[in-house]
């Protein structure tokens, strides 16, 4: 089972990789494919270099960045019904992003809109942060996350309601909150690829000291754990994989939290297993999700497919749940 | 040689100026009502509370030891057992390997001590209490770490299990290590070879059963009436 999740997990990706090159408007071949990514075919060139595969690219970081922070959060909180967006990450990014749109950037400037919203993202996960004092509980962290989450939103929703009479500003607000992977440049790429790869690259040796995280904070500590520091590099990973995430792809949910607990279900909760597979089940996810939308009409997004895919799917995993 | 040493030892609102020293080779029980601080002290010791005072392993100053090397030395067991994660009790118990490289050394003969063959693949989310305290009283043996601090091991499990971990316990410290369990049984801390007495907070007393488990002094600690026959008998007053 285990050996067979890998080879099921990296061929589902390939396959998805290819088939996201593939559909679209414009149907290729695989030979097309093929010929556009060395360039000898013109038209396919420019669909799969230019539209295509930084796309596909965003997607695959979005959705392994996204699982990843997923696992390190109910690592962290012991409770396999944390999400990435716990901290107030997510809705910091958010608030980042709109007042960035409310400004009238985004349609001409293809990388504000994203570096406010990780800005937003920094900043909320160091309020709560010094909110709670760091040290002084999960359950204040927890607490003040969602206490200032909810602020976040609040004001997310003022800026909004200031653009009520400006339609395409307050469409492009709403877009953008809903997630989305269409357009994305090569910037894009650069801006997320990078960072979400060494997130995890760093995260992958920390999966055993998060399986004796995973079973009490004391007993990981009495076990040689140093827990303070581990809670640190977990926190700011977490932090730097859903905020890059959210940068570029918007408010995508459910994707950290359906991805490991599916995985735990056929690997088991060790973190050495579940850390990397979950990333590239994440990347699959996100992927499939991300070809959805486009057999769907009209603009329909990726945050709503991964909504009603994973929604639906996570109520029958709790409901199968011993 | 010294195993345990507490000088001063203070924890804000909870322990109140605790000095003792345990041996190395010796069998001890706290022992105190509900919140006297038997859970506190062995948190305090094993380094797991910040405290005022001084705390030192086998003559060692505890905040001089390195988090990995605390991992060999010393395995402490909590009251409370968590089980959010189903990690199959073998997986549990090779976590006492951690602070030695991951090397899954002895883990099958530690199944085997605590009687936990037959649960070594069931998943932890899905033990009864007593078999869930089995499995990290496992994982605290699989250390191979000289010092063990149990916080109320017995608490649920059976009499034979009890019998067991207390032979065990004995051969511990028969073999030179420093076993430190809490109890409630003032009969079980009667057969240990040091006793700690916590009232409210302090140490009442420290010493030999004999010295410790007066019955004065346990009337007056713990509200009950008590005398010696062949072993320790109470009533209530």
């Amino acid at each position: 089972m285990r050996r067979g999740a890998w080879l099921l997990l990296t061929a589902l990706l390939l396959g998805l990789l290819v088939a996201s090159l593939a559909v679209g408007e414009l149907r290729l071949s695989l030979a097309q494919i093929w010929a556009g990514l060395r360039g000898t075919d013109e038209l396919a060139h420019t669909v799969i270099w230019n539209l295509r595969l930084p796309r596909a690219l965003v997607a695959v970081a979005v959705g392994a960045g996204l699982a990843a922070s997923g696992v390190v959060m109910q690592a962290l909180f012991r409770n396999p019904l944390a999400s990435p967006d716990l901290l107030g990450v997510s809705s910091g990014g958010a608030l980042g992003a709109v007042i960035a749109l409310s400004f009238g950037f985004g349609a001409e400037n293809l990388v504000a809109v994203p570096l406010c919203a990780l800005a937003g993202a920094f900043l909320a996960v160091a309020l709560v942060l010094m909110l709670a004092r760091q040290g002084a509980g999960m359950e204040r962290l927890l607490l003040s996350g969602v206490a200032l989450a909810t602020l976040l939103g609040a004001g997310t929703s003022f800026v909004l309601s200031l653009h009520a009479d400006q339609f395409r500003r307050s469409i492009a607000m709403v877009f953008w909150m809903l997630g989305g992977l269409e357009d994305r440049t090569w910037e894009h790429v650069a801006m997320a690829v990078p960072g979400v790869f060494l997130g995890c690259l760093l995260l992958l040796p920390l999966g055993r000291p998060m399986d004796l995280l995973a079973l009490g904070e004391g007993g990981a500590q009495s076990l040689g754990v140093d827990v303070k520091r581990l809670r640190w590099k977990l926190i700011a990973l977490s932090t730097l994989l859903t905020a890059l995430a959210t940068a570029v792809a918007g408010l995508i949910g459910f994707v950290g939290l359906v991805v490991p607990h599916l995985l735990r279900l056929l690997v088991g909760p060790g973190h050495r297993r579940l850390l990397p597979l979950s990333m590239l089940g994440g990347a699959s996810f996100l992927l499939a999700c991300d070809l959805a939308t486009r057999f769907a009409p009209g603009e329909l997004r990726v945050g709503v497919v991964s909504a009603v895919v994973g929604g639906p799917f996570f109520l029958w995993l709790l409901r199968r749940r011993p | 040689m010294s195993g345990l040493l507490a000088r001063r030892l203070s924890v804000p609102g909870r322990l109140e100026d605790l000095d003792f020293e345990l041996p190395m080779g010796c069998l001890a029980a706290v022992v105190g009502p509900n919140g006297a601080g038997k859970s506190t002290l062995l948190q305090a010791l094993a380094g797991l509370l910040p405290c005022a005072g001084e705390v030192a392993w086998q003559g060692e100053a505890l905040a001089r030891i390195p988090a990995l090397d605390r991992g060999r030395r010393l395995a402490w067991v909590p009251q409370e057992l968590r089980a959010e994660f189903g990690f199959p009790v073998r997986e549990v118990v090779a976590m006492g390997r951690f602070a030695h490289g991951d090397d899954d050394r002895g883990v099958e003969e530690t199944l085997d001590r605590l009687d936990l063959q037959p649960l070594a693949a069931r998943p932890l989310t899905r033990l009864s209490g007593g078999e869930r305290q089995r499995a990290f009283l496992a994982r605290a043996l699989a250390t191979e770490a000289p010092l063990q601090l149990w916080d109320e091991p017995l608490s649920q499990l059976d009499v034979r299990h009890q019998l067991e971990l207390l032979e065990l316990a004995k051969s511990l410290s028969v073999a030179g290590g420093l076993v430190l369990l809490s109890v409630h049984d003032l009969r079980v801390a009667h057969c240990m070879d040091r006793v700690l007495m916590l009232d409210r907070g302090r140490l009442a007393a420290a010493g030999t059963p004999e010295e410790v488990l007066t019955p004065a002094r346990i009337r007056e600690v713990f509200g009950v009436r008590a005398r010696m026959g062949e072993t320790l008998i109470l009533d209530l007053p």
